[in-house]
């Protein structure tokens, strides 16, 4: 049968003059990824690649058509900066305190949210919302909370009479630190507890059953049962938390600046201010060089020595 | 099982929805790419908003196809943002920064030279008394920078505090006076502080701390002398000493504080005095009426043996990209037409009173301009930040008025001043040790920027 154009017509199947597009179901797969593949290329792999190369180059921003190869100078100036090791030094401790207090705050919380109590499914939902809020609404309203002049955690600790004096939350390089590692252990916890309950909550009850036949008390099954169940979201969680964590450079740059003085400095903000006040790109670069390989060594050791895989590997 | 899948389109409708989707994704950029917007870099405040009104009263006229648009960039984030997008290549189209970075930009090669604009408006014989068209900015003879205003940091005293304790007549204090009246205000006024000035690790606290650097005869480098490092002397040591006495009588959280945090305090009515530019009694105008009322401008305390007043002015001029600028000749053109209307210049400065100082004297001595409700209620505050200033005006790019210095631009970047004050006030360093500590900084900023020096 001919179609209006006189075009012969075969009715058993598709036009003649159009051809389908056929893939396979490895293909489509591919095609869904590619999106994200080009992505993460562009935004992630190149960025890294980039910052790698110009580790090994001399860029003053204000001169883009003067970089130069210099080797490792780079980093021999970082090395012999003390400015460098102090930054480590408290980029250490920064990261230490924080995963502390959100690791104990969220297995906590997490087994608190775990019981049937009244009004937990409100704060279930509560819960997320220091994770959700962006961080440059969190560190400029930490600013005027924590003022020392007008801020009204030091209004409400004098009214209580905790206080009989402002505290310079902000002003003195030991409290500087500890805001600031407030403020990252409020904003993040929540991460850790839902990482945690949703381990307890595949945890079978029976084992707590037997065990409280047995005479255990809370503590024991607590350590017994609990803690290795969570083992392996704990190295997960607190692995993530710690590349997270040592990274970090909008909370303490939003909340101090890195002061005062230079006494809230971690890696990231020498890495910034080496390459936007020092207009030493370069050096930024080389710095997070120096980052990534020691969250990378750090990784390692602490994956093979808490034994993540292990058990599953024998079973 | 099936391991093919046939998708309903045809190659042809496939290609031409990823060019759809593609065109979609790009018109965004294509249109902020888009040749028709020339951006102004303006300080914080609407003035920068006001002269890009004129600009675009001139784009009207001359070439509707030109629309200026302003983009307010903080005072201390000025660096952090001409770094990111000279590096982009997508400079603005003109900027209004603070004097020692225009300097620096100068030395760097990076602007255009503006002496057509300055013939054209007059700049020379028009400027107020006691200002050179060097000192907006020009490097090695050639000018790059046509002036629109000066600011600068005086003492901001609230007169009836002063008046009530018996401290004498700000006007003829020296350092020991200042001191002095400062304690006695934190000592018996409770909940308000002595005396305020920034000291947090900014450009702010480098301006505070480097007049009274200026005052006591210290200098960073000495332009006159092949830029040679100067800091470690007796005269930076002093100021240093001078900070910690002032300490006490200041907040405590002062050694945080930046531009705005020192307007706070005194804008509600927390210090009795501070160190800042117009914008204090503009705030007070504005919000607390009471505090507006009392509040006096004065030059800064003379120095007990120098007898020196100096003060951080921020001698501001327009500078043009040179690099990636597509617009260098319609801003040229249009700047021209504003600074050439003492009507617009008077809008100018009325928009952020006193903050903002005429420069040019048809300008300062408009009928408009005194019209002013300020010259009514406070004139002798505005002569004193308008006239009586312009003697004892200098800047970091200009110490003591012996030349034009770019490496201060590069040193403010790194906050060195505030940096080496901090080392003292926090931890707990001697004045000597700091000032070593700064004294190598800027040696090796010097060091680092010889290229820049020519050397």
């Amino acid at each position: 049968m001919d179609d209006a154009l006189g075009m012969a017509q075969d009715s058993s199947g598709p036009p003649a003059r159009s051809r389908r597009f056929s893939l396979s179901d490895r293909q489509v797969g591919i095609l869904f990824m590619l999106p994200f593949i080009i992505t993460a290329a562009a935004f992630m792999v190149w960025p890294v690649i980039e910052a790698v190369r110009m580790a090994f180059y001399a860029y003053n921003p204000l001169r883009p058509d003067d970089i130069h190869w210099v080797g490792l100078e780079n980093f021999e100036r970082i090395f012999d900066d003390p400015l460098f090791w102090e930054s480590f030094h408290q980029a250490l401790i920064w990261t230490g305190w924080s995963i502390f207090f959100q690791t104990v705050l969220g297995v906590g919380l997490a087994m608190l949210l775990n019981m049937t109590l009244p009004g937990m499914a409100v704060f279930r939902g509560l819960l997320l919302f220091p994770y959700i809020v962006p961080t440059v609404v969190i560190a400029l309203n930490w600013r005027w909370i924590f003022n020392s002049e007008i801020g009204i955690v030091n209004h409400a600790l004098l009214q209580l009479g905790i206080i009989d004096q402002n505290i310079a939350w902000l002003s003195t390089p030991d409290m500087a630190m500890a805001s600031a590692i407030l403020l990252n252990v409020w904003k993040y916890t929540p991460f850790v507890i839902i990482c945690v309950l949703a381990r307890l909550q595949t945890i079978p009850t029976e084992l707590y059953d037997a065990a409280k036949v047995d005479g255990a008390h809370s503590w024991r099954r607590f350590i017994d049962i609990t803690l290795p169940m969570l083992k392996e979201v704990l190295v997960v969680v607190i692995v993530f938390r710690t590349i997270w964590t040592f990274n970090k450079f909008e909370e303490i740059y939003l909340l101090t600046r890195g002061g005062p003085g230079t006494s809230t400095f971690n890696l990231a903000v020498y890495a910034f201010e080496e390459g936007m006040a020092n207009l030493r790109l370069g050096v930024a670069a080389a710095t997070g060089v120096v980052m990534i390989a020691l969250l990378l060594v750090g990784t390692v050791i602490y994956v093979r020595v808490s034994g993540f895989g292990r058990e599953e590997k024998s079973a | 099982m099936n391991d093919s899948t046939r998708i309903p389109a045809s190659r042809r409708q496939l290609l031409q929805g990823a060019a759809l989707a593609t065109t979609a994704l790009a018109a965004p950029a294509y249109a902020q790419n888009a040749p028709r917007v020339a951006r102004v870099w303006g300080e914080p405040g609407p003035y920068g908003g006001v002269f890009v009104q004129g600009m675009n009263e001139w784009a009207q006229r001359n070439n509707e196809n030109i629309r200026f648009e302003v983009e307010q960039i903080p005072w201390d984030g000025v660096t952090v943002k001409l770094t990111t997008d000279l590096a982009a290549r997508r400079p603005p189209a003109l900027i209004s920064v603070e004097s020692p970075i225009a300097y620096q930009l100068a030395a760097e090669g990076l602007l255009e030279p503006v002496e057509d604009v300055n013939r054209a408006i007059r700049a020379q014989e028009r400027l107020v008394d006691g200002f050179t068209l060097e000192q907006f900015g020009a490097w090695r003879g050639v000018q790059y920078a046509i002036p629109v205003h000066h600011q600068p940091c005086l003492l901001v005293v609230q007169k009836d505090v002063i008046d009530e304790l018996g401290l004498g007549d700000p006007a003829t204090w020296n350092w020991d006076q200042f001191a002095n009246a400062a304690r006695t205000i934190a000592e018996r006024k409770p909940g308000m502080a002595g005396y305020t000035m920034a000291l947090g690790r900014n450009l702010c606290a480098d301006y505070h701390i480097s007049q009274l650097i200026w005052q006591a005869g210290g200098m960073t480098w000495d332009a006159s002398a092949g830029f040679r490092t100067t800091f470690d002397s007796p005269g930076t040591l002093e100021a240093f000493e001078m900070i910690r006495r002032l300490q006490p009588s200041m907040p405590r959280a002062a050694v945080e504080f930046s531009f705005l945090q020192v307007v706070d305090q005194h804008a509600t009515g927390r210090t009795g005095m501070s160190a800042y530019w117009g914008r204090t009694m503009g705030r007070a105008a504005e919000e607390a009426p009471a505090l507006f009322n009392n509040m006096e401008y004065y030059l800064n305390p003379a120095h007990p043996r120098t007898g020196a007043r100096w003060s951080w002015t921020d001698i501001n001029g327009w500078i043009i990209p040179r690099r990636d600028n597509a617009f260098i000749r319609e801003t040229k053109e249009a700047v021209a037409h504003v600074s050439n209307s003492v009507d617009w210049m008077v809008r100018y400065s009325h928009s952020l009173m006193p903050n903002v100082g005429p420069v040019f004297k048809d300008v300062a001595d408009a009928p408009a301009m005194l019209a002013h409700p300020f010259y009514q209620s406070k004139k002798r505050s505005l002569d004193v930040i308008f006239k009586e200033s312009v003697p004892h005006a200098c800047n970091t790019g200009l110490e003591m008025k012996r030349g034009v210095n770019p490496l201060a631009g590069v040193a403010h970047g790194r906050s060195v001043w505030a940096q080496s004050v901090q080392r003292m006030l926090l931890n707990n360093e001697s004045p000597k040790t700091a000032v070593e500590w700064g004294h190598r900084q800027f040696e090796g900023i010097r060091r680092d920027n010889a290229r820049m020096l020519g050397g």
